[in-house]
């Protein structure tokens, strides 16, 4: 008898003739997720088993982590041939909750000389008997007991739900523009549970903004790489741009400008990465720059699809995104991300894309693009 | 690297480094033990209670060694609003460090009201308000020494005599972190009962402080246990901590013409920087009696002290923006806000706080950059 990790996966069953490529990838990132933890990690039965590891709650942690998992059970594996030894076990595991319970039980096995509801009914008695604060409801329990018959049998009682999606690596990367607020973070998040790969880029504008504010989004990236894996983060010098702007541009335009910069530099970077995306945290009319016009004149600077998975949330359900994932209280810190220097008191909210392309023709957009990709610092995360 | 944050913390004198190891190495006696070894150590502990009383012009006996100014800050108002039986008024400047200002806040918890002093707009306390805020209901008065904002001398003995004048029983607790040993302070002549000080600020190493309380006043203690420091502030004596202080103090006591110079280091700054238009100090001018020889704060006109700081920083000149206690919150501050100033012009304020490190040549270096950055960045302001 021994206590394992019972992982079940998500979406990758509707998958078809390549479920084997996605089983494989999920795998692989359970292993590394339980590397640290020395967890041996096997499939079998549809199922990922994680046995062997040295701290349990750190295992759950970390699995429920992976993108494809969907739920993460602390099991005991066990015997099958002593049918009152699993009863014994049940009970044992039944004695710490309260309210009321329901057994579940699957038997794969077939020749095994009970037959589910068997199963289900004299393991109910038992428990019943021997932990009498118990009662049974069938309908809606507090506590389900799984038993399950398969090569072994496997009891579980507590299930731990996992971040779903897609493995990771099973959709290409994509490039994150993260810029050390509340949104950007969750965007990537939301991408990379589809099995996208992350790299970011962040545009850092000393001396408007402090080596805290860089070091703040780096451990953004770093809270994200728990979920995703090692990333690159190109850390982009923009002072020099913004500062060009703001002499030369129209003072609505100049955020848009700005924006239609950083895209193109973010473009760049990406195609140099191997990315085939860009994800942005904008959320439609959030701010003077992401009304659907403001989003449409920085997206035609672009020749990549522009992913804004918050493009349709509210601040307070992205806050609560933001929460869950672990990088709000990061995200809150107050250090700038952009200074209010730069900040036009009106911003055009309706731009017209001729007259910002008219308005930013005085800038030698060429040599501020190389100068900017030239200077970037790439800082590997995770 | 020029580094002029010193009201921040201070690079510990190589003196105190080295009586840092060689107390923990061979001197790491518990100094309430009985054997000799552990007695030569509490003698020496003693020793430094009589350093740190000279200065003061207090007894070694009303020295309680802490972990630092917040604990000695919190042991002194605490501490004394627990003996009080009767609800009382408490009256600090509107300008204390939180350690202080948070702290007499919780007395309210107790029943008992606070008042705060309004400032002038040169940052000292200002006495006619005192005048009238103060009464014979007053338990303690808390003023700090030095402003650390913004290097004014607050007026702590006019204080302390007003405060007495209404009521005989008072008490006056003064926060010493910024001055202690750099602007003089007796605590007999100018009637202060209690007197916060901290290690870190004059060379010393952090996480040692004292509490300096005059004979008579009695205090709750807020830590419990083994009942050191006469049942005041338990817990095993940090002598390592403790003997480095000592050091730290004689060397400053050493180096007394250092101190005096480090006005002139502060003027020539100013010297170089009053040419340039847009720039203003904030608080008393530093060739003016009542501004402290080591902190000087200025402000840059259409420049975010934040940016400020930063450029300074990548010329490899370390200033902070207000406090660095504050600057991690980013508020206007309230020192420079109770002075009058504007919130844009709060905004665009960094202090430039001078140790026994700084040279001359560091204030040239100094100016020069800022002249510079001043230039650039002030092309950039918000149209």
């Amino acid at each position: 008898m021994r206590e394992i990790l019972l992982v079940r996966y998500g979406e990758v069953f509707l998958k078809g003739q390549n479920r084997p490529f996605f089983l494989r990838k999920l795998v692989d990132h359970v292993k590394l997720a339980v590397q640290e933890v020395h967890g041996h990690v096997w499939l079998s039965d549809g199922r990922i088993y994680v046995s062997d590891y040295s701290d349990q709650d750190e295992a759950i942690r970390r699995v429920s982590r992976v993108f494809g998992v969907h739920s993460v059970s602390p099991a005991v594996e066990m015997e099958k041939d002593n049918f009152e030894a699993i009863c014994e076990q049940a009970a044992k595991m039944m004695s710490v909750k309260n309210g009321t319970f329901k057994v579940l039980a699957k038997r794969s096995d077939k020749r095994y000389p009970l037959d589910s509801p068997a199963i289900m009914r004299e393991a109910s008695g038992y428990i019943l008997e021997h932990v009498p604060h118990l009662s049974v409801d069938v309908n809606k329990p507090d506590h389900e007991i799984t038993i399950e018959i398969r090569g072994m049998a496997y009891l579980s009682v507590d299930r731990v739900m996992g971040v779903a999606g897609m493995p990771m690596g099973t959709n290409g990367k994509a490039c994150l523009l993260l810029s050390g607020g509340i949104d950007s973070p969750v965007a990537g998040f939301m991408i990379a549970k589809r099995g996208v790969e992350l790299c970011c880029v962040h545009y850092h504008s000393f001396p408007y903004t402090s080596e805290r504010a860089k070091e703040k989004v780096l451990e953004l990236a770093r809270i994200l790489s728990e979920y995703c894996g090692k990333m690159r983060v190109y850390v982009v010098p923009f002072t020099e741009i913004q500062m060009e702007i703001h002499e030369k541009c129209p003072e609505n335009f100049t955020t848009l400008i700005m924006r239609r910069y950083m895209m193109r530099i973010a473009e760049i970077l990406a195609r140099k990465d191997g990315a085939q995306a860009l994800i942005t945290g904008e959320s439609i009319g959030q701010v003077a720059s992401q009304t659907m016009e403001a989003l449409g004149c920085t997206d035609e600077v672009v020749n990549m699809p522009v992913f804004r998975p918050c493009v349709g949330m509210d601040k307070s359900e992205i806050i609560e995104r933001a929460e869950a994932i672990g990088t709000m209280e990061t995200s809150a810190l107050p250090y700038e991300d952009c200074c209010t220097v730069f900040t036009p008191k009106h911003p055009a909210t309706h731009p017209r894309k001729e007259l910002v392309r008219r308005a930013e023709e005085k800038l030698d957009s060429q040599t501020l693009i190389d100068a900017a990709v030239a200077g970037t610092e790439i800082v590997e995360v995770g | 690297m020029i580094y002029l944050d010193n009201s921040a913390t201070t690079r510990p004198f190589d003196s105190v480094i080295e009586k840092t190891v060689s107390c923990m190495r061979d001197a790491y006696f518990n100094a309430s033990a009985a054997y000799k070894p552990a007695v030569d150590v509490d003698r020496e502990i003693r020793a430094c209670r009589k350093l740190i009383a000279a200065q003061l012009g207090a007894k070694e006996d009303e020295v309680y060694f802490t972990a630092g100014g917040t604990e000695s800050d919190n042991l002194a108002i605490l501490g004394y609003a627990e003996t009080l039986r009767r609800p009382a008024n408490f009256v600090c400047s509107a300008i204390e460090h939180p350690a202080v200002l948070d702290t007499i806040r919780r007395v309210e918890k107790l029943g008992h009201t606070v008042r705060e002093l309004p400032i002038d707009s040169r940052g000292r306390v200002d006495l006619a308000a005192a005048e009238q805020m103060i009464d014979e209901n007053t338990a303690l008065v808390a003023c700090m020494q030095v402003s650390n904002e913004t290097g004014a001398i607050q007026p702590v003995a006019q204080l302390a005599a007003l405060a007495r004048r209404k009521n005989p029983d008072v008490r006056v607790f003064v926060d010493g972190v910024q001055g202690f040993m750099r602007v003089p302070m007796h605590m007999g002549k100018m009637g202060v009962d209690m007197y916060a000080l901290s290690g870190h600020k004059i060379h010393g190493p952090k996480g040692i402080g004292a509490l300096i309380v005059k004979k008579g006043i009695r205090l709750m203690p807020q830590t419990t246990g083994g009942g050191q420091e006469k049942n005041l502030r338990s817990g095993t004596y940090n002598s390592a901590g403790i003997l480095a202080l000592g050091e730290a103090v004689r060397e400053m006591t050493a180096r007394q013409e250092q101190i005096a110079a480090m006005r002139g280091l502060k003027e020539c700054l100013w010297t170089r920087l009053s040419a340039l238009e847009g720039v203003r100090v904030n608080g008393p001018l530093p060739q003016e009696k009542d501004s402290a020889p080591h902190i000087l704060s200025l402000s840059f006109d259409g420049v975010r002290g934040e940016v400020m700081r930063n450029a300074l920083e990548s010329a490899g000149i370390l200033v902070s923006t207000g406090s660095a206690c504050a600057s991690h919150k980013q508020k206007v501050s309230a020192t420079l806000k109770a002075m009058g100033l504007t919130a844009e012009q709060a905004d665009g304020t960094i202090r430039v706080s001078l140790g026994l490190y700084n040279m001359m040549e560091e204030m040239e270096e100094t100016a020069a950059q800022m002249e510079k950055m001043f230039a650039l960045l002030a092309r950039y302001r918000r149209r």
